[in-house]
């Protein structure tokens, strides 16, 4: 019995890496090669000109630096914006906080596709189409980091509190000397998966910016593509190209962003 | 925390303000705007004329919506039981003690990191007839006669099984997770005790494995059933909606009509077709999830 567990282990990584290993065997094949067999593309000869060539004549970096740029901007900014607004829902008795409560919640029902077009009005009436501002901004207004954070906050001891203001310690001591401190795992998690949220986020910046400078890597690449439709090297290239730093991350990051999607998860 | 009543107000708003505002700018104030660009001919350009109902009257009797609707409904029906039934297939894979246990959890997930125009772009190449992955790789085990091609994006349920295909390979490692998580905190003693008693694997998998996980299948379920019928790019990038828009989901219909046809009014008035939807399923899964909580 034991085999077979291991037999289809083995298969399951095997279809889960494939396509993977293919798009990088691809990639640094040597272009205009007669391809017949599965087998032609695990052989040489190999070439790296093909980088060299995209990297050169295409936006490609440019887009890898706007998206890395978009994407740690928005997470510093929903994390921060999301743990002020959780604190106070948590911590501060203040009026008409079931209902602020409420209202944050309400939002996650709207789906941000069902508003995508007037949020596209929305945004020309400001004048952030085609901007930096514009692809942040309207990305900031997470309900569900909020309502999580609000839930870890809570599970703070309103004795930690007190002993602090005890102290003479101020709300904002508060916030930054216990509150953050204390649910940093949390903090991190939320802060992974809003990276990569943004960094995969595609119809608001395709909707929004049409000048090539501002481009993400999503909206990027379908412009490259539609060149080379018949060769498959540079599509492969360019797959590569806009893949690796995000790999890379999640290497190095792996065990918080498997703990923030469990939190999600949980909290739906 | 001890503060007076005012200071509290204060103190709450302060903080509270950088979230309502954009909160309220980015989300509330659009979905208050989208209503009013119902009722307007309403162009990339500015706001046209007063129609009244003209666009929900449209939109009743448009079949091109009802069959978007649809395609993004079948594209449901076939990801999420696959979705759900893979991820716990993984799960059990990467939850068994062993020397690759580490390995596997990392490779299940690592398509889930990658960008959706990536995921989708391989996903094109993979299924192209000649040189593509698939073909060749049935080729390569003779699965498909050396002389013959599969077409897969020419026909419409070819077309829907590549994309679907495509979707689960690139997206399961979110439920996979979840599955893992959950399976990890299923206490030990529980299997002991089922193997004291003589239970087999196949035993321990019904009886104690998928009743614990029935919790996290249900909200799974909702979470897969919602973010499956906002799919658009995989599908545009792989098959443009096509063969004969007979695969264009209805996010696809609603870019199309706003932005390609310049009718920003009526793909707002769709837009609330998907709002409704969307909230119907919210809700149910809101109400499940709750009834989850009352029971443990």
């Amino acid at each position: 019995m034991k085999w077979i567990y291991r037999l289809l282990s083995l298969i399951a990584a095997l279809f889960f890496l494939a396509p993977i290993v293919w798009m990088l065997v691809v990639s640094i094949k040597k272009e205009g090669m007669k391809i017949v067999t599965l087998v032609d593309w695990f052989t040489p000869p190999y070439s790296f000109a093909v980088y060299e060539e995209v990297l050169s004549t295409t936006k490609l970096s440019n887009w890898t630096l706007n998206s890395f740029m978009v994407a740690v901007c928005v997470t510093i900014l929903t994390v921060a914006v999301a743990a002020l607004a959780s604190f106070a829902l948590s911590k501060i008795p203040f009026r008409y906080r079931s209902f602020i409560f409420f209202f944050v919640l309400a939002g996650l029902l709207i789906p941000g596709e069902a508003t995508i077009i007037p949020l596209y009005q929305v945004a020309k009436d400001m004048d952030i189409l085609n901007s930096y501002q514009g692809l942040i901004l309207p990305a900031l207004a997470s309900p569900v980091a909020v309502i999580v954070l609000k839930s870890f906050f809570d599970g703070i001891p309103n004795e930690l509190i007190e002993s602090v203001q005890i102290d003479g310690g101020g709300t904002w001591r508060i916030f930054t000397s216990i509150m953050l401190p204390l649910t940093r795992p949390a903090l991190a998690s939320m802060a992974i998966l809003t990276f990569i949220g943004s960094w995969n986020n595609f119809l608001w910046p395709f909707l929004s910016v049409t000048d090539d400078n501002l481009f993400t890597l999503p909206m990027g690449i379908p412009t490259l593509m539609n060149q080379y439709s018949e060769d498959y090297v540079k599509p492969m290239v360019i797959n590569t190209i806009a893949s690796i730093p995000i790999i890379l991350l999640f290497l190095v990051f792996e065990r918080q962003i498997v703990k923030g999607i469990s939190l999600s998860g949980i909290k739906g | 925390m001890r503060l007076s009543k005012l200071r509290a107000d204060v103190l709450a708003l302060l903080f509270l303000l950088p979230f309502l505002i954009v909160y309220v700018l980015y989300t509330i104030w659009p979905m208050i705007k989208g209503v009013e660009m119902t009722f307007y001919k309403w162009t990339l350009i500015r706001k046209m004329s007063y129609i009244g109902l003209d666009n929900y009257k449209r939109l009743l009797q448009d079949s091109e919506v009802w069959a978007a609707i649809w395609h993004s409904t079948i594209f449901v029906i076939l990801t999420t039981p696959t979705m759900v039934v893979l991820a716990i297939v993984l799960a059990l894979i990467a939850n068994r003690k062993s020397r690759l246990q580490k390995l596997y959890r990392s490779v299940f997930f690592i398509p889930s990191v990658l960008s959706v125009a990536v995921a989708s772009f391989l996903g094109l190449f993979i299924f192209q007839p000649y040189m593509g992955f698939v073909n060749t790789f049935l080729h390569l085990l003779n699965l498909l006669p050396q002389d013959s091609e599969i077409f897969w994006l020419s026909e419409t349920w070819l077309s829907w099984i590549a994309v679907s295909v495509i979707t689960l390979w690139w997206t399961v490692g979110f439920n996979f997770i979840l599955y893992l998580s959950a399976m990890q905190e299923i206490p030990d003693e529980i299997y002991e005790a089922a193997r004291l008693d003589g239970a087999n694997d196949w035993q321990v998998f019904w009886r104690i494995t998928l009743p614990h996980l029935s919790p996290i299948t249900k909200t799974i379920t909702m979470l897969q059933i919602i973010s499956s019928f906002k799919v658009f790019l995989q599908i545009y990038i792989i098959t443009g909606g096509g063969p004969l828009d007979k695969t264009r989901p209805i996010i696809q219909l609603i870019y199309q009509t706003g932005f390609r046809k310049n009718d920003l009014g009526y793909a707002a008035t769709m837009s609330y077709v998907v709002f409704i939807i969307l909230l119907v399923l919210s809700a149910i899964q809101y109400w499940v999830n709750n009834r989850k909580g009352e029971h443990a």
